[in-house]
């Protein structure tokens, strides 16, 4: 009998248990003036977020749809509640959180990771965030951590000097819509030189189907400042469409650094239609460390703009894509400033007619002189109905640069299942291993218990047997 | 009119300034008298004047494609077989013959070995569209050199159109030193079993020359192959578009696809854009593709300089290095020093 291995899909079980859609409020489907403007009728909001969001709608309806990328016609924004409010308000403790949000949350291991090794943590359910809690002495250092609507109302300076300002809301068409219909999502600031030891996590689920969910994230680290923010996504599987459009927006001022962690595992049901991007200042740093799992199509290309001079940036991505998937991630970075550098590293894996597309651009302007630059990127197909297509633009404006490119795309060796099998490995042993080895320079930059949770969801499982 | 050309096969981000290229304010020549300054060199072949009316592939867009269909003042069939044969076109622009819009056809019959040159020189400020098809039938060894010496300010279109039959080995080089705006595009069929296409060009821009190349191999039969190698180097204002492409279509077991690309920027101001891309839908395939920018390598600059020679001499000389593995590849002496002597002249 001839062997096969097979590696599993993501094991999705605790993912996909649904609640009932027991909100206080959702917001009629679909997308108008006066549905913005309820929206922020219902969050109090001052005038000058009205006039943003507004803007946005304008821009939104003008802006066009890509004319690149996954096919989009799935998406009917008619069919999509923008807002849905869950019955609660945000919380400092979890025992205020009503039982069925607390027991999903609980489920994902939220408050569990909270106790052993978080500074601080934010939940969002829906669209508004439920609970958020941050350590006293962080507090005491003037760190801010806390959902963005608190933000506006009670930093509305700093809130009103970065909000969109770091992504324009003319960037693309779901940029806009993000700005025009935004709810949840976290404000941290860390002040002049204030290091965080453990990291902040905030974690976004949508629950409520046929809805959207647009949190914003706004984090700026000062001067000298340093941070380790981890974001964990996921909604259970609906028949119909549903979106995610959020925005990040981080400022790593002068000599500061921030590490941003996301695991990503929507439903199959899901367009996550995400953007993020970071500002960097002179000798700062940001690391980008992300997973994608889940959605149905997913369009995200994280980017780092390197205005300071000696700034850096790496990106350790994976993606995973599976039936029915098409996942078009990737990476952007600019390089502003000179000796600016940056080091991208991605891998991914395409299974059961799964397509991964990884996506990037490079540019150094003429300014960037004495930079450096160095991509790498693998592609494994597990079978030959899956795709998987590497799509980099890399466009260099001066000659003081170091720039290197490389790709990889192709099976598993046989010459490294030989070479295992010879050193006593099944077939099966040596393919999952090889497997494992393909993953682990992106898990082994996150932190220990999203590392274990990474390698649970590529669970590899074996079937047949040799002979 | 303006015009919109050299499409990628997969679109990406519009910001990205890549998909195409758009050439403003240009006149396409039509209703032209015949292309005289022709000297063709065959080796027993038959030469007909009409083509076949396929359809391309890719190219450079409806309106140059009908320019050279409805307009072309120099068409071409060569049907030939043998062993060691040889093909040469070379077009001289002149006053009397400054436009050339071409469409030739080269049916290479199974089992041949074939060479063939193609060069179009001039001084004089010319315009070029064409279209090269070649159709390489089974067991055939094609050698082709496509040489673009034209001047500096002239319009040069060239659109490659190959199909590889089974056992065929095809190996280009080109060298891409002319044009105001250089559009080349160049796509492969590679359809019969163990087809080979071996892809080497060079290119160099000075001034303000736009490059815009674009490089398309489909690999469709089962353990075909296709070796992408380009090298070119940029000064003062010159400006480079690379796009590369090798799609592994279902079918292609145990295919193998590389692609290197490397630009040397010789100033501060010529700017470079590269994307190499690798589509694949067939597991049992290894493509692999890698890209470099930067100045010249300093330690080596300096090798040189320490024995005597200026920094722009040092220059021309790592140039001709990197470029003459790939020129190495061409049969005709004379063509080679004039390669390199115009290596040095453009980098002067």
């Amino acid at each position: 009998m001839a062997s096969k291995t097979k590696v599993e899909d993501i094991n999705r079980n605790i993912y996909d248990i649904k609640d009932k859609d027991n909100y206080e409020f959702k917001i009629q489907k679909g997308l108008s003036r006066e549905i913005v403007e309820e929206i922020s009728k219902k969050k109090n909001e001052p005038e000058w977020m009205l006039d943003i969001r507004l803007k946005a709608l304008e821009a939104y309806n003008k802006l066009e749809l890509p004319t690149w990328g996954p096919d989009l016609s799935e998406l009917k924004m008619d069919e999509i509640a923008t807002y849905v409010k869950p019955k609660t308000n945000l919380n400092t403790s979890w025992d205020d959180v009503p039982e069925d949000i607390k027991n999903t949350f609980d489920r994902l291991g939220i408050p569990e990771a909270e106790k052993k090794s978080l500074a601080g943590v934010g939940a969002q359910y829906d669209s508004e965030v439920v609970y958020h809690s941050i350590k006293e002495d962080l507090i005491k250092q003037g760190v801010i951590y806390t959902d963005m609507e608190t933000a506006v109302r009670e930093y509305p300076e700093i809130v009103k000097e970065h909000f969109m300002k770091c992504v324009p809301i003319t960037d693309h068409k779901f940029v806009a819509l993000h700005a025009a219909v935004w709810s949840g999502g976290s404000f941290v600031y860390v002040p002049e030189n204030v290091k965080l030891d453990i990291p902040l996590q905030s974690y976004f689920r949508l629950n409520s189907p046929e809805s959207g969910q647009f949190e914003h994230t706004l984090i700026i680290v000062e001067k000298g400042a340093s941070l380790h923010f981890i974001e964990g996504c996921s909604a259970p599987k609906y028949n119909k469409v549903n979106l995610h459009a959020g925005c990040v927006e981080l400022y790593v001022k002068d000599d500061a650094y921030l590490r941003y962690s996301t695991i990503e595992n929507w439903s199959k049901n899901m367009m996550n239609l995400n953007t993020k991007k970071a500002i960097v200042g002179k000798n700062a740093q940001i690391d980008w460390v992300t997973g994608s799992f889940g959605s149905k199509v997913s369009m995200l290309y994280p980017m780092s703009i390197l205005n300071g001079e000696g700034a850096k940036t790496e990106y350790t991505g994976i993606t995973f894509a599976g039936a029915g998937q098409n996942l078009d991630t990737g990476f952007k970075v600019i390089h502003n400033a000179p000796n600016t550098s940056s080091v991208v590293n991605s891998k991914s894996i395409s299974k059961d007619g799964g397509a991964c597309t990884y996506r990037a651009l490079v540019r150094i302007s003429e300014k960037a002189k004495g930079s450096k630059c160095s991509v790498s990127c693998e592609s494994l197909m597990l079978d030959d109905i899956s795709r998987s297509d590497t799509i980099p633009v890399n466009d260099i404006e001066t000659d003081e640069v170091e720039f290197s490119h490389e790709a990889k795309i192709g099976k598993i060796s046989d010459k490294e299942i030989f070479y295992l099998m010879s050193r006593g490995l099944s077939e099966e042993d040596a393919k999952a291993m090889i497997v494992r080895g393909f993953a682990y320079p992106v898990s082994k930059e996150l932190p220990v218990e999203y590392a274990v949770e990474m390698n649970n969801l590529i669970n590899i499982e074996l079937e047949g047997s040799i002979g | 009119m303006d015009i919109k050309v050299n499409e990628t096969p997969v679109r990406t981000s519009r910001n990205f300034r890549i998909n195409n290229i758009t050439i403003n304010n240009i006149d396409i020549p039509k209703k032209l008298n015949e292309f005289k300054n022709v000297e063709i060199f065959e080796d027993k072949a038959l030469i007909e004047k009409d083509v076949s009316q396929l359809n391309l592939a890719y190219g450079n867009g409806e309106i140059l494609k009908e320019n050279v269909q409805n307009e072309a003042n120099n068409v071409l069939k060569i049907t030939t077989n043998g062993i060691n044969k040889q093909i040469r076109l070379i077009y001289t622009f002149d006053k009397e013959n400054l436009n050339l819009i071409n469409n030739i056809e080269f049916i290479i019959n199974h089992d041949s070995n074939i060479t063939i040159l193609y060069k179009s020189n001039t001084n004089e400020v010319c315009f070029h569209n064409g279209i090269i098809r070649l159709i390489a039938k089974d067991n055939v060894k094609v050698n082709i050199s496509i040489i673009n010496m034209l001047n500096n300010n002239s319009y040069n279109f060239d659109t490659i159109d190959n199909k590889l039959e089974s056992n065929s080995n095809v190996k280009y080089t080109i060298v891409d030193f002319g044009g105001k705006y250089s559009v080349s595009n160049y796509y492969s069929n590679i359809v019969g079993k163990n087809a080979k296409n071996d892809l080497r060009s060079i290119y160099l821009g000075i001034d303000s020359q736009i490059k815009d190349i674009n490089y398309i191999a489909e690999l469709k039969g089962e353990n075909t192959d296709i070796n992408i190698d380009v090298q070119g180097a940029l000064k003062d204002k010159a400006r480079k578009n690379f796009k590369g492409t090798i799609d592994f279509k279902k079918g292609c077991k145990k295919a193998k696809g590389d692609e290197n690309e490397f630009c040397m920027l010789l100033s501060p101001e010529a700017k470079s854009i590269a994307l190499p891309m690798l589509l694949c839908t067939e597991d049992d395939v290894e493509g692999n593709h890698s890209t470099a920018s930067g100045k010249v390598d300093e330690k080596s600059l300096f090798y040189i300089m320490s024995r005597g020679f200026s920094e722009n001499e040092a220059i021309k000389l790592i140039v001709r290095a990197r470029f003459n593995k790939i020129i190495e590849r061409i049969k005709d002496e004379k063509i080679k020093e004039n390669i390199l002597l115009q290596i040095d002249e453009r980098l002067n």
